[in-house]
């Protein structure tokens, strides 16, 4: 009996160690990034340039979404490696969050665009249906179905760590 | 004259600005709403509920919730359409599924084994 109640001792450490280890090393968790699977929801909204109606079905195959607005002070950061992956022929949509439609629109002027189309989300309602808290947040999508939830700023490191093996996985861009 | 118009513009300002910011049917759907944003987290705060927080995106989901309660949503389902969007962080009480089970079961399950162990120790 004294025995059982001695391995005890040390086996329970044992136990709670390695639990929290393997719970550390979950592969799964990334700060920021967000990898269920769900549609994309349904909206009807207006380009950002030319004011014409949008919905689901304007938007087909594989692309980025990306969540940003002129007041961003992050979105401004990370402009750069958009331009990057839109030169590297991969497609971006952006959501224009909560913004002016002439800010945004100088802001594009002067930064440059990386993005295929643009959707003007003023009231953020498409936003809130993503899932949305602010602005940069990128999601990876593939024929309606949101892969990666990323909020924050994408770059290189984020790239690698997050959508990388995601896009390997599914073999998406080729 | 003028100081008689102006003390009657500064009482009627109490009634022009006391309208409320959310606006229910029934007494009853403004106490769930009440309830609601005190029991689901702002998902930008690092610890704070909606009811605390007014962040932009906070506003946007308490607007949401008063939409989906006249819609007739219950508060269940009100709770799984913000859980599907941000994920089960936003809830301050956490059901009982593979990612909490360690949560709910650990303190009990340690308790027990102290006790026993306390009390066999005892016997011998």
């Amino acid at each position: 009996m004294k025995f059982i109640l001695r391995m005890f001792v040390i086996i329970l450490p044992i136990a709670l160690i390695s639990f929290f280890y393997l719970y550390i090393n979950d592969d799964d968790y990334y700060p920021g990034a967000d990898y269920r699977n769900y549609n994309l929801p349904q909206f009807e909204l207006n380009e950002l340039y030319s004011q014409s109606p949008i919905s689901n079905k304007d938007i087909q195959g594989t692309y980025l979404i990306n969540v940003w607005a002129s007041w961003c002070i992050t979105c401004r950061v990370e402009h750069g490696f958009l331009v990057k992956l839109s030169n590297k022929n991969i497609p971006i949509m952006g959501i224009n969050y909560k913004d002016d439609r002439d800010d945004a629109i100088n802001w594009i002027n002067k930064f440059g665009d990386p993005y295929k189309l643009i959707i003007h989300d003023f009231k953020g309602s498409l936003a809130l249906d993503m899932g949305v808290t602010g602005a940069p947040e990128t999601f990876l999508v593939s024929n309606g179905e949101v892969l990666v939830h990323y909020r924050g700023e994408v770059n290189t490191m984020i790239w690698q760590d997050v959508f990388t093996p995601v896009i390997n996985k599914y073999e998406l861009f080729k | 004259m003028i100081k008689k118009l102006c003390l009657v513009i500064l009482l009627s300002c109490n009634f022009l600005f006391a309208d409320s910011l959310y606006e229910f049917t029934n007494l009853e759907n403004e106490k769930r709403f009440y309830n609601l944003i005190k029991e689901i987290r702002c998902p930008k705060c690092t610890s704070g509920s909606l009811a605390s927080s007014n962040a932009p995106v906070s506003e946007d989901i308490k607007l949401k919730i008063v939409e989906l309660i006249k819609e007739g949503k219950s508060d269940s389902e009100i709770k799984k359409y913000i859980v599907n969007r941000f994920g089960n962080e936003v809830l301050y009480d956490p059901g009982f599924d593979k990612g909490t089970y360690f949560l709910w079961i650990a303190p009990i399950s340690i308790l027990l084994l102290a006790l026993t162990t306390f009390f066999f120790r005892r016997k011998i």
